[in-house]
């Protein structure tokens, strides 16, 4: 087996040419040819991409492990046997796209379109591959009856493609290639059903949302050029710490104007100026808030939930979302260089983990509610990597992917039994038209379930560890850069040790909140009764198969719900299956990293951390300050998060079970107000509109009224009659007679020979320094050159003149500073005879011993 | 053996177009040309092809490595410059013949000269990028033409045709008499016909070491200046007149218009291709030294003025043009402007130069081709696509004919990654590199304004519907047009993905015309 | 440079001032006494038929371009011939090439049917 590994070299690793390719070629054939070959062939295209993609990917990890292993080194630590990896990377050179010019004197820069998989991208590869196989076939079956079959799967192949650039890419410019592909398929896949308008609009949002994201990610792309002279990770790596160099970013004012007015805050006498590690990591900061939906970019990810279902699963749970934390820890070495920016990540995810749960705890819509849940843990996931504690945030990611794919799933096989009666998708979506589906739905209701228990960090549930972890790292952060003095000559802005403990108390609140609306929507859809339509035929829960499709068909005008209908029933096998598997991995999926259990059993390592190490090691070391900690510190913290669980789910319990819902709608009617709030989902989408929409608009209106006076008024007269002149005075020569097309070729040749007979006197000064100069005539097609006071013409075009400075006369300072100049005249002739003149002026200014240098 | 070898590109074209030639007048004269005459695209299409892959052949054994080629010295240079452009002509002369497999059938003027005389001017054009002497370069220049006017006039019934057809004949007689007149005084004033002798002549008398002599190449002496000067003014008019730049143009709107399209295509690739081989062969071998590249008194002030205009005047005109076949008639120009640029830059460093505008031409080949390809394919019999109007909403009823269409406008205009953004990105490199600041940037703000026009096309594509009672065009269907149109769409992306590589091939091309 | 062309640009001079010469003097001084049959168009001094733009059958042309093309390869062959030695195989072998492209051009002539008078 070892030797099957080794017959790929580290550094021309092309399997993953298959890992990507299978998917593009997936997209490409169904694509193009899926309308004529039929769903049985688009299914198996896409779905065989996706397989064969995917045992590509185990090979190349296992492949990954193989060289991971064999260059392990055993150490002997502070008396513990340690074993010591390198940062292992496979690559695959497609081929070098082009060198861009670096600044500064930098060397070309190359742009490869180069693959590489190590520790980090190993698992996102999986993870993309994996879930993106299960998604697919859950897919298969849901989107069954879909007219855009074909394209559905075209685009979710895409997607995947784009996915694995993005995770793959070797440089940020490849990286970027995958960002903006992702982003182009979410938005392909959001508006899937174009033809409804507020699908459109949700597909438009996000795109928006994720330029203003992109525009930080291109400009972290120029700086990194910029600085570390390179774009491939390890370049980055190697070239990060001029990052930290003297020369930083000049952030405002834009220019150096000084102005004393009114406004002359505006214009402050000390420049803001930023480092350029900094400067990056905000850029980059801001790119991936836009990507993962953080504040204060998140609107676009609630309104994405207009997809279909799988997408929402595969784009906005598990992966795209992701890629914004993926970038944070791909260039952990960078961000660690600005403790101040990770400060603000911590910071942003907190307050999106708390913001994003509280507007979760009142929403009706199933799907919504997973939403807001998504922008909530993808707090946690920045709050982690924010923290300093880049496996932490990234062991989230994973769980994150297992049980929010599964919750998301699970909703959509509810979804779709709702939907074959509803037939609306408001209403098949909405829980309050749910409930008791536990009975007709046992599959889903376990999975879900489960996942569910995983999310709100059930003890030892995959959510547990990760989740605690996070909150464990926070807490225990000081936020603090390792190098104090070095961070001290650079002014360095350190945050507050405190910090720490805020974002802790904000986790654990967001925690809670979390425990108790993820509850109530499982209690809401899965315990009670059923509250969409009476109930016809109870028989139909069983037996339930293909034919079910058919009956789906007839049943499409029976929207009145008064009338009895079947009842909802579980889904098929293509759809459970998926469930089953991502419930596994959501409940178990905690044993890879089980934090806690290191500290209490004293484990050596546990997989994820351990397989990370050489990912994170050197930058760990060199950046991150963790105040002392100790057990008990730890448990304190697991304390708090328990807690944060047992509350939120006993709370929710007690609410929606014990109390069937009585209890919400007395606190709701206790605060109105705040209740209103949440509904509204504090507004902020009212906000912007209020703000940067209508600034926008005001802007578009203010210069649709200028473009209607000036641009139409004037400019468009005068460029119309401009043009109208141009085109008359054209088209009386292009006027089709061939003595006139003739007449202005003699014209052209006239030219040249006008060109040609008339000399030109021309040339350039060159400055040697310490007041020598050479003058050098432009050569020219048989010409004999005269200087000045030569009497006869000569072939030298160059003549080299000195010029003195007065005697060094020390006390009259007037005159030692006052330019010297000489006249140079060059005359030239031609072949013709015909001489032409020009006077070039020398100037030697002695004060600043600069020569500037002039002709007239 | 070697000799053949050498040779076989133009040997593969020049029996290829004899035997189609034949064949198609043999079954004509038995009464079963119907049955032949689908298949003479094909041929002359895998002529060009097997043309094309004997160049490659002969690059990848190693031109170097042949032996016995001073038998043609200084007829036939076979460099990797040439083999360069031969691979390139080929190319542009095999897509255009399969552009003509699918539009003259479907028009109805299909006649088996038509694939014999794009033959023979694609040959005329691979002698005229290998031309080492005057001789050889007027034979090539000739055989090229010829074959274009005659082309030019297949439509006969079309008044239009006919008419274009003379003009280009008469411009073009009047164009060759000046280059022919400007070799002539050469001649006269050096005593050489060989490019590279004239060249070795050229360099002593524009040194002025012979002023006040009595004796030099020639018993003119010092007055050998002045016909040379003039030698050299009427065969770059000649030269600037196949390029078609301003104000050498006149003719090119109306010829390409009048045109069938897949001539069209054929001169506004070929034709301008072999046009700037032999520019460049002649500028830089000939006119390379010291004086004649001087920046303020030699041909790149002469050519930069040229290019300024030729891109300026072209880009102004296209985006007032009604109809999109013009349209691209005056983008031709406008892209000769750019590569005008490129021409320019070899004035200070060669390779860089040569090799923008190599890159340059194989990126507009392709999408040129693809573009008129995309034109003849919006069209059917009797409604043939000519005006912006009748491209109205073709996307979205045809958006297999549209999509590609689209690709090759953008890569015309310079979109990034398309062929046509590295070609500009090259050439401008080059340029700035030179220190033609000015010039590059006229460059870059004509390539906006190109932008505009094909822009406008790409709106017509999928934003306008046709007006209520306007025809709607149906795309014709052709095997051989689909396949044009999907080898060139290859290419531009191919090329734009991956420049590096065609980058490469274009510099070691660039480098043999310099003895590298 | 006039020492070099000097004589060329006087005789260019002296022929078109010549020709000039007489133009005008032939204008000026010649008697002036028109006729209607001195303004019929000159036949060789028989009698006009039909209009001054009589159109030819474009099938002279094509027989007489035929003619040149066909005529034209002599030119080639007679240098040939006269250095048939010198020249030896390699001067055979090109000639032959060239006779042999001579003649597909003149089996496209034949089977087209362009040296058919009648069709």
């Amino acid at each position: 087996m070892n030797a099957f590994y080794s017959l790929f070299s580290a550094e021309e690793f092309s399997p993953l040419a298959i890992v990507l390719g299978m998917p593009l070629l997936g997209a490409f054939v169904n694509g193009v040819w899926g309308k004529r070959l039929g769903k049985e062939a688009v299914k198996t295209m896409a779905l065989s991409a996706m397989a064969i993609s995917f045992f590509a990917a185990l090979f190349t990890f296992a492949a990954l492990n193989h060289h991971v292993d064999s260059s392990a080194v055993e150490k002997v630590v502070e008396g513990h046997k340690v074993v010591e990896h390198e940062h292992v990377k496979l690559s695959w050179l497609a081929w070098e796209w082009m060198r861009a010019s670096g600044a500064g004197g930098l060397s070309a820069i190359p742009i490869q379109a180069k693959f590489s998989v190590d520790a980090l991208s190993g698992i996102m590869m999986l993870v993309i591959t994996g879930i993106g196989f299960l998604i697919h076939l859950y897919a298969s079956n849901y989107m069954e009856t879909d007219k855009g079959y074909w394209r559905f799967f075209a685009y979710l192949n895409l997607f995947v493609f784009s996915m694995l650039i993005l995770v793959l890419g070797d440089n940020l410019p490849l990286l970027f290639v995958g960002w903006e592909g992702v982003g182009l398929c979410s938005y392909l896949l959001i508006g899937f059903w174009y033809d409804k308008l507020p699908n459109a609009a949700a597909g438009k949002k996000a795109f928006i949302a994720n330029r203003v994201g992109d525009f930080g990610l291109i400009c972290a792309m120029f700086l990194i050029a910029h600085y570390c002279g390179a774009l491939d990770w390890t370049g980055i790596e190697a070239g990060a710490k001029s990052l930290l160099s003297p020369d930083m970013v000049h952030v405002w004012p834009f220019g150096n104007a000084h102005y004393d007015g009114v406004f002359g805050f505006l214009q402050p006498k000390v420049p803001l100026m930023m480092t350029g590690a900094t400067a990056v990591c905000a850029c980059l900061l801001l790119g991936a808030t836009g990507k993962s939906a953080q504040m204060p970019l998140y609107v676009w990810l609630p309104d994405a939930m207009a997809g279909p279902t799988p997408v929402s699963a595969l784009i906005h749970a598990a992966t795209m979302v992701t890629a914004g934390i993926y970038l944070i820890c791909r260039l952990n070495f960078v961000f660690v260089l600005a403790p101040g920016v990770m400060a603000v990540i911590a910071g942003v995810g907190a307050f999106t983990a708390l913001f994003a749960a509280t507007i979760a705890l009142v929403q009706n819509d199933l799907k919504k509610v997973l939403a807001y849940s998504t922008v909530s843990q993808l707090g946690f996931m920045f709050l982690g990597v924010g923290s300093g504690s880049f496996t932490a945030g990234f062991f989230h990611v994973l769980t994150h992917a297992f049980f929010k794919a599964c919750l998301f799933l699970a909703a959509g096989s509810v979804i779709h039994a709702m939907h074959a009666r509803v037939h609306d998708d408001e209403k098949s979506q909405d829980m309050r038209m749910m409930g008791g589906l536990k009975k007709y739905m046992p599959l889903t209701y376990g999975t879900f379930g489960a996942a569910t228990l995983a999310i709100i960090g059930f003890p030892l549930t995959s959510g547990f560890f990760s989740k605690d972890e996070i909150l464990f790292r926070s807490f225990s952060n000081s936020y603090q850069w390792v190098d104090k003095a070095r961070a001290e000559s650079l002014k360095m802005w350190m945050p507050p040790a405190y910090l720490g403990k805020i974002y802790y108390v904000m986790g654990v609140l967001a925690a809670t909140l979390t425990a108790f609306y993820m509850c109530r929507a499982f209690f809401l859809t899965f315990y009670g009764d059923f509250k969409g339509w009476k109930i016809g035929k109870p028989v139909a829960a069983e037996g339930h198969d293909e034919d079910d499709h058919d009956d789906h068909g007839d049943d499409h005008h029976h929207d009145d719900l008064t009338i009895p209908g079947a009842a909802p029933h579980e889904s098929p096998r293509p759809m459970t299956i998926p469930l089953i598997i991502l419930a596994a991995l959501a409940v178990f999926g905690g044993l890879l990293n089980p934090g806690l259990a290191k500290s209490l059993f004293h484990l050596e390592s546990i997989p994820l951390e351990h397989w990370l190490e050489p990912v994170f090691a050197t930058s760990m070391a060199k950046g991150i300050h963790e105040v002392e900690h100790n057990l008990s510190m730890e448990l304190m913290c697991t304390a708090g998060a328990f807690s944060a669980f047992a509350i939120g789910s006993g709370l929710a319990y007690w609410t929606y079970i014990v109390n069937n819902g009585a209890p919400a709608k007395q606190w709701a009617a206790a605060a109105p107000g705040l209740h209103k709030m949440l509904m509204a989902k504090w507004m902020v989408d009212e906000l912007y509109d209020a703000t940067a929409i209508s600034m926008v608009d005001g802007l578009a209106d203010t210069f649709v009224g200028a473009d209607k006076i000036v641009v139409d008024g004037i400019l468009a007269q005068v460029t119309s009659f401009l043009a109208a002149a141009f085109g008359t005075a054209f088209r009386a020569v292009q006027n089709g007679m061939v003595h006139v097309y003739a007449a202005a070729m003699v014209v052209g040749v006239a030219g040249f020979s006008w060109f040609f007979a008339m000399p030109h006197a021309e040339g350039m000064i060159v400055d040697k320094g310490n007041g020598d100069f050479i003058v050098a005539a432009a050569p020219g097609f048989g010409y004999e050159y005269k200087f000045d006071d030569a009497q006869k013409f000569g072939a030298t075009s160059e003549k080299p003149v000195h010029l003195d400075l007065p005697a060094a006369d020390k006390s009259d300072k007037a005159k030692a500073t006052a330019p010297v100049t000489k006249n140079v005249v060059l005359t030239v002739k031609n072949v013709f005879g015909i001489q032409d003149t020009k006077t070039f002026v020398l100037v030697r200014t002695p004060a600043k011993d600069k020569q500037m240098i002039g002709q007239n | 053996m070697n000799l053949f070898f050498a040779l076989s590109p133009f040997l593969t074209l020049a029996l290829g177009a004899l035997l189609l030639m034949v064949a198609e007048a043999a079954a004509a004269g038995n009464g079963r040309g119907e049955k032949v005459r689908p298949g003479l695209a094909l041929g002359a299409a895998l002529t060009c092809f097997a043309s094309c892959a004997a160049a490659a052949g002969v690059w990848f054994y190693g031109v170097e490595r042949i032996e016995g080629l001073d038998v043609l010295q200084p007829w036939l240079i076979i460099d990797r410059f040439t083999l360069f452009f031969a691979g390139l002509l080929a190319l542009g002369g095999g897509l255009a013949s399969l552009l003509a497999g699918g539009y003259l059938p479907e028009h109805q003027i299909e006649r088996g000269e038509f694939y014999a005389l794009l033959l023979f001017s694609t040959l005329g054009a691979l002698i005229l990028a290998a031309a080492g002497d005057v001789l050889t370069l007027f034979l090539g220049l000739e055989t090229m033409s010829l074959g274009v006017y005659a082309l030019t006039a297949f439509r006969r019934a079309s008044p239009r045709s006919a008419e274009a057809a003379l003009k280009y004949f008469l411009l073009g007689s009047f164009a060759a008499a000046l280059l022919l007149f400007g070799f002539a005084l050469l001649y006269g004033a050096t005593g050489h016909t060989d490019l590279a002798g004239l060249g070795q002549a050229v360099k002593t008398i524009a040194s002025g070491a012979l002023s006040g002599q009595a004796a030099g190449p020639t018993t003119l002496g010092a007055a050998a200046g002045p016909l040379v000067l003039f030698g050299f003014i009427l065969v770059l008019a000649g030269l600037v007149f196949k390029v078609s730049a301003v104000p050498f143009h006149m003719w090119t709107p109306d010829a390409y218009e009048g045109a069938p399209t897949p001539a069209t295509s054929f001169m506004a690739v070929a034709v301008k291709a072999g046009a700037f081989a032999v520019l460049l062969r002649v500028l830089l071998v000939c006119f390379g030294d010291k004086q004649s590249t001087s920046w303020a008194n030699g041909w790149p002030a002469v050519i930069a003025w040229i290019a300024v205009l030729t891109m300026t005047v072209a880009n102004l005109v296209a985006g007032r043009q009604e109809s999109a076949k013009r349209m691209l008639a005056y983008s031709s120009i406008a892209h000769a402007g750019y590569l005008l640029v490129g021409v320019v830059a070899t004035s200070r460093d060669g390779t860089a130069g040569t090799s923008g505008i190599l890159f340059y031409l194989l990126g507009y080949t392709v999408a040129t081709i693809g573009a008129f390809g995309g034109l003849i394919l919006a069209g059917h019999r009797g409604a043939e696509a000519v005006s912006f109007e009748d491209l109205a909403g073709l996307g979205r009823r045809h958006p297999a004919a549209a999509l590609p269409f689209a690709l090759f406008l953008l890569s015309l205009a310079g979109v990034p990654p398309t062929a046509g953004f590295f070609g500009k990105w090259f050439i401008l490199k080059a340029a700035m590199e030179g220190g033609f600041s000015v010039l590059t940037v006229v460059a870059f703000l004509n390539s906006v304004l190109g932008a505009y026009y094909y822009l406008k096309v790409l709106v017509y594509l999928y934003m306008r519907e046709p007006g209520a009672g306007a025809p709607i065009a149906t795309p014709m269907k052709s095997g051989y047009v689909n396949v044009a149109l999907a080898v060139s769409a290859f290419f531009v992306v191919l090329i734009g993905l991956d420049p590096s590589r065609s980058l490469s091939v274009a510099t070691r091309a660039a480098a043999s015309l310099f003895g590298g | 440079m006039f020492a070099t062309y000097g004589p060329m640009f006087l005789l260019l001079t002296v022929a078109a001032l010549i020709a000039l010469l007489f133009y005008t003097g032939a204008t000026v001084l010649g008697p002036k006494n028109p006729t209607p049959d001195k303004m019929k168009p000159y036949e060789c001094g028989s009698e006009s038929s039909g209009g001054n733009h009589l159109k030819l059958s474009v099938k002279f042309y094509l027989t007489a371009i035929l003619f040149v093309v066909f005529d034209i390869e002599a030119v080639f062959i007679y240098p040939w011939a006269v250095h048939f030695k010198t020249l030896g195989w390699t001067g055979l072998i090109s000639m032959f090439s060239f006779l042999a492209v001579v003649i597909v051009a003149l089996v496209y002539c034949v089977k087209k049917g362009a040296l058919e008078w009648e069709k």
